[in-house]
């Protein structure tokens, strides 16, 4: 059975709308209908996380980690600063859930949340190499950049997976 | 997102109003005393949410407010599990508690949660001297803060705190804690903020 490692103090905790771009590793807990995405670098050994809320910022920008669209556009855009090009990403996509099980497309706010990035990474041609989406199914993710870009993720019911 | 201390007292009695009614209703159910906290209003940065609200196993029923008012909100009996498990045992004269939850106690504690938040409701509108109805509830039996973060983006759309409402509920006897929240958009708060400022207006006279 995979264990959660524990967090070195360097870790970032990336909350609702947040995110970072950098070296330390990086979690997020109790994804619900918010997406976390990752961006990994794996030969610059650089990585990025969002906590992402709603799929799209309409015009908002004070809190760019927040919005599907302009989570995209920020990570890429500092991750750049660290000599990454999108060719040399790959992206892993965390939560999305539909933790009431609205049947109602409106108020299922994670199905739309996971398309909205999944269209933005095809426009920037971004690979994703895996997904753990969907469900009715909280999850945490652990992501560390430096040792071969590492995921983890818990469950409620404290199943670990690596991926 | 301010609220003025007046604000937030007013607020404050209006919760403590509809908790008290609710806790009323729970007290009456398992035939024990219910202890409340005095409500806690919290305006909260978004990205700081996971500090008040983590990973802990918990049930969240989920209740839309409908009625007579602007915006939208939502009012949430949430518990953790194994208070949920005890409530449902008391209720269902079970005596286990190391189990999971089955169909019979998320039907029950749905069915709990629906009697309190309609007593909160019923409560806090009859002061505000409107009708507020709770829509269908919804159950959310997983990590406390992935619940909560689909009401968080419901309510927190256009701006990046949210505001909420807190009762801690408690049950010596059972051991039983739980808590009812209240989580107003901002039109729902200018809303009954507009009801509170008249209804304070109308008592000066």
């Amino acid at each position: 059975m995979v264990e959660f490692r524990p967090l070195g103090i360097n870790a970032r905790f990336i909350g609702i709308g947040d995110y970072y771009v950098g070296r330390d590793p990086m979690t997020t807990i109790g994804l619900g209908s918010c997406v976390a995405l990752i961006l990994h670098n794996e030969r610059l050994v650089v990585g990025a996380m969002a906590h992402i809320m709603l799929p799209e910022s309409k015009g908002q920008v004070d809190r760019p980690g927040k919005f599907a669209d302009t989570a995209v556009n920020v990570l890429l855009e500092e991750i750049e600063r660290y000599g990454s090009r999108n060719g040399g990403l790959c992206a892993v996509l965390v939560g999305g859930a539909n933790m009431f099980g609205f049947n109602d497309n409106n108020l299922n706010i994670g199905d739309r949340n996971v398309e909205a990035v999944c269209c933005r990474l095809k426009e920037e041609r971004i690979s994703i190499r895996t997904a753990d989406v969907g469900g009715r199914i909280g999850r945490s993710v652990v992501y560390d950049p430096q040792n071969h870009g590492t995921i983890t993720i818990r469950r409620a019911d404290g199943s670990c997976v690596d991926m | 997102m301010k609220l003025t201390d007046m604000q937030s007292d007013a607020f404050g009695e209006l919760g403590n109003i509809g908790a008290a009614h609710a806790a009323t209703t729970l007290s009456q159910m398992l035939m024990t005393r219910i202890d409340m906290d005095v409500p806690e209003i919290s305006i909260i940065d978004i990205s700081e949410c996971y500090r008040c609200i983590g990973e802990e196993l918990a049930a969240l029923v989920v209740f839309g407010i409908k009625g007579e008012v602007k915006g939208d909100g939502f009012i949430v009996l949430y518990m953790p599990q194994t208070s949920a498990i005890r409530l449902t045992n008391t209720m269902l004269g079970m005596t286990e508690i190391d189990r999971e939850m089955n169909e019979m106690d998320q039907s029950a504690i749905i069915e709990i949660g629906n009697i309190m938040v309609s007593a909160f409701l019923d409560a806090t509108a009859e002061l505000l001297g409107i009708v507020m109805l709770p829509s269908p509830p919804s159950l959310c039996m997983d990590m406390a803060h992935a619940g909560i973060e689909s009401i968080i983006a419901e309510v927190a759309l256009k701006t990046n705190d949210v505001v909420i409402f807190k009762t801690n509920l408690t049950s010596d006897q059972y051991s039983i804690d739980g808590a009812l929240m209240m989580f107003p958009d901002p039109d729902l708060i200018a809303g009954i903020l507009d009801l509170l400022e008249a209804l304070t207006a109308q008592t000066q006279v």
